[in-house]
């Protein structure tokens, strides 16, 4: 149940980062600062004595407009500069929102307390907001594989990471494309920093942990390949849970990496991937 | 034709002089090595200058001994770093796994067996360049480049930075004390790479980048640093031309992660303790990244011009503001103003203001200069 959750919320990390790179060619060093602003978001917002749950829109949307101007006023500018400097800025975001998001709410760990009780399931109990969580988390999936198969805008956006040059020749406005994916994979990073607070005590720094493991899912799946980054975020939460029952420590984040590096002596595009072409 | 004695015009034509008589220096043979032998002169003598008062204000209101080493230490990592992310083109993100594995290394050696941390350093050296082989030999052979690159770079950091903090015998997550030096049979002094104050400290990692700095100057003149940038500018072309690729970024990224460790080793002689967190950490990733990116990738000044103009503007903003975060901030908003209005990095803004001084006098010579009796006739 909580690999599921948080194969789930992996997943989500990992798919904005994913269409983020596919779309644009830019690996978000900044997508972890992106999540910690997500969790301090609904953190905020259930401190206003609000449902948290009423946060996690809010931090969805907060994000979408932070990408957005990230993108307009960062990234669109260095488009013909060499490949390194867009991740740079993405490094720089990075610094700059983790010192500022330190600064205003302090280094300690925080802790969201909900206790919305627990039901029982075939004999299992299971905690209630954990299970909120999930069908957000599985509802998220739905709505972005709707948006991108079933709309206009999600075609346009797919078009555009399969092929930028054709599809700016159909007439997809490719700018205003990199501004909504990157609006959208932040969106979907802060949706999933907010859904973390329920799972866990968060802190500032949090936001590494999970940019790493975005990468290992998104790497096991296939860059660029949304179902592929689904099961790859449900392979590493799953192995998560199971790894921290089985193994002593935090053994778990080596068998996560172990397994990872493993995949990448037999089947190096990953479990989805079909040719590596970067 | 009076115009040109108006005194901006006369400032201009005289920097005019002094940047085209400066052109003609910097393209002298001798140019390179007394530039690096007068850097590092200065650099020798800087703390002494920490003390002077000019006005009443002293260096060392914004710099302290502490920040000159690790200005250094990150200089020296930024410097090996920049022998493959810099030259041969492939950013990696994941060099503290060198820096840790360098920083265990001798600390692990001369507690458990006692050995010299001098030897400690060296074997950390090429336990980190066996790692960097690992690494390199799994992405390489699959032609592994760019962002992929960067990705399992990452990851393999961050899998010694969870390995060490679940393995007890080298200490976990809290990491490990730096030894007495009697315990590998030495005294305090350089014999035993520990000392009783700050000073000698300063003159071992300077001695560190000095190291460093050559072997890049070096390379950057030898035929492999030819082929390392033949592969940075285009691999496939590299490849057609009959180079071979594959092992020259494998010997890039090895050497890479030996000198990294050096600076891992130092970190660990300097600071009482380690722990996994602060040598395996991504911050660590992007502490040895910013100076190079600051001052110049794939430079030989950029590393040590970065890692200085970071240190003294943190020290500066200390100074101006009391807010403890401001520090990172700092590094952050320069990275984005260097990587924004000047993509080559500080190492490339004086040849630009030389070229903004020559078009200024250029557009003038050519509005005044113009030869009266041809625009008569347009």
């Amino acid at each position: 149940m909580l690999g599921v959750l948080l194969g789930g919320i992996y997943g989500i990390v990992s798919v904005g980062l994913t269409i983020i790179f596919g779309v644009m060619d830019v690996v978000n060093i900044a997508h972890g600062a992106f999540v910690v602003v997500g969790m301090y978001t609904v953190w905020v917002v259930a401190g206003q004595g609000l449902s948290p749950f009423l946060g996690l829109p809010v931090a969805g949307v907060l994000l979408f407009a932070v990408g957005v101007a990230i993108q307009r006023s960062a990234i669109a500018p260095l488009a013909e500069e060499r490949q390194s400097s867009r991740l740079l800025v993405t490094i720089a975001f990075s610094i700059v929102i983790v010192a500022a998001v330190e600064g205003t709410f302090g280094p300690t760990p925080r802790n969201l307390d909900l206790d919305l009780g627990s039901i029982e399931v075939g004999g299992v109990y299971v905690i209630r907001g954990q299970l909120y969580a999930l069908v957000v988390a599985a509802a998220t999936f739905a709505a972005v594989w709707v948006f991108l198969h079933r709309t206009h805008t999600g075609r346009a956006i797919r078009g555009t990471a399969d092929n930028r040059t054709s599809a700016a020749y159909a007439g997809v406005d490719v700018e205003r494309i990199d501004a909504l994916t990157f609006g959208l994979g932040a969106g979907l990073a802060g949706l999933a920093g907010g859904l973390v607070t329920f799972v866990q005590p968060f802190d500032p720094y949090l936001g590494n942990t999970y940019l790493t493991i975005a990468f290992v899912v998104v790497i096991l799946g296939g860059l660029g390949s949304i179902p592929g980054t689904v099961v790859g975020g449900l392979v590493v939460g799953l192995l998560h849970v199971f790894g921290s029952y089985f193994l002593p420590g935090s053994y778990y984040n080596v068998l996560i990496l172990v397994v990872f590096v493993g995949l990448l002596v037999f089947k190096p595009t990953g479990l989805f991937g079909g040719e590596i072409d970067a | 034709m009076r115009d040109r004695d108006t005194p901006p015009n006369r400032a201009a034509r005289l920097l005019g002089v002094v940047v085209a008589s400066l052109r003609t220096l910097s393209d002298r043979w001798y140019a390179t090595p007394a530039l690096t032998v007068g850097a590092f002169a200065l650099l020798a003598v800087l703390p002494q200058a920490l003390d002077v008062r000019v006005f009443g204000v002293g260096l060392a209101s914004v710099l302290s001994l502490q920040a000159l080493i690790l200005a250094l230490v990150w200089a020296t990592a930024a410097q090996s770093w920049n022998l493959v992310s810099g030259f041969a083109g492939q950013f990696s993100l994941g060099h503290a796994a060198f820096f840790g594995l360098g920083a265990y290394t001798p600390l692990v050696l001369a507690r458990e067996v006692g050995v010299s941390p001098w030897i400690g350093m060296l074997a950390g050296g090429v336990v980190a360049a066996g790692y960097a082989l690992c690494l390199g030999g799994l992405t390489f052979r699959y032609d592994i480049r760019g962002s992929y690159f960067v990705l399992v770079t990452l990851a393999f950091a961050e899998l010694l930075l969870y390995l060490f903090v679940n393995v007890d015998a080298v200490g976990g997550a809290s990491g490990v004390v730096k030894p007495l030096p009697d315990a590998y049979g030495a005294e305090f002094g350089l014999a035993a790479f520990q000392f009783t104050g700050r000073l000698p400290y300063y003159y071992v990692v300077l001695a560190f980048l000095a190291v460093v700095t050559l072997v890049a100057l070096l390379l950057e003149r030898s035929q492999t640093g030819l082929y390392l940038r033949a592969i940075r500018d285009d691999e496939d072309a590299a490849r057609a031309v009959g180079i071979p690729t594959v092992r020259y970024k494998l010997f890039a990224l090895a050497l890479s992660a030996f000198f990294t460790a050096w600076a891992g080793a130092f970190w660990a002689m300097y600071f009482p303790s380690i722990r996994p967190r602060m040598v395996f950490g991504v911050l660590v990733n992007i502490d040895i990244v910013l100076p190079a990116a600051v001052g110049g990738i794939g430079t030989v000044a950029g590393p040590v011009v970065g890692a200085f103009a970071l240190e003294i503007i943190s020290g500066l903003g200390r100074q101006a503001v009391d807010f403890p975060e401001l520090q990172d901030v700092v590094g952050g908003v320069v990275l984005l103003l260097v990587v924004l209005k000047a993509p080559g990095g500080l190492v490339s803004l004086p040849g630009k203001a030389a070229d903004l001084v020559d078009r200024f006098n250029g557009e003038r010579t050519s509005v005044w200069d113009r030869d009266p009796s041809r625009t008569e006739d347009d």
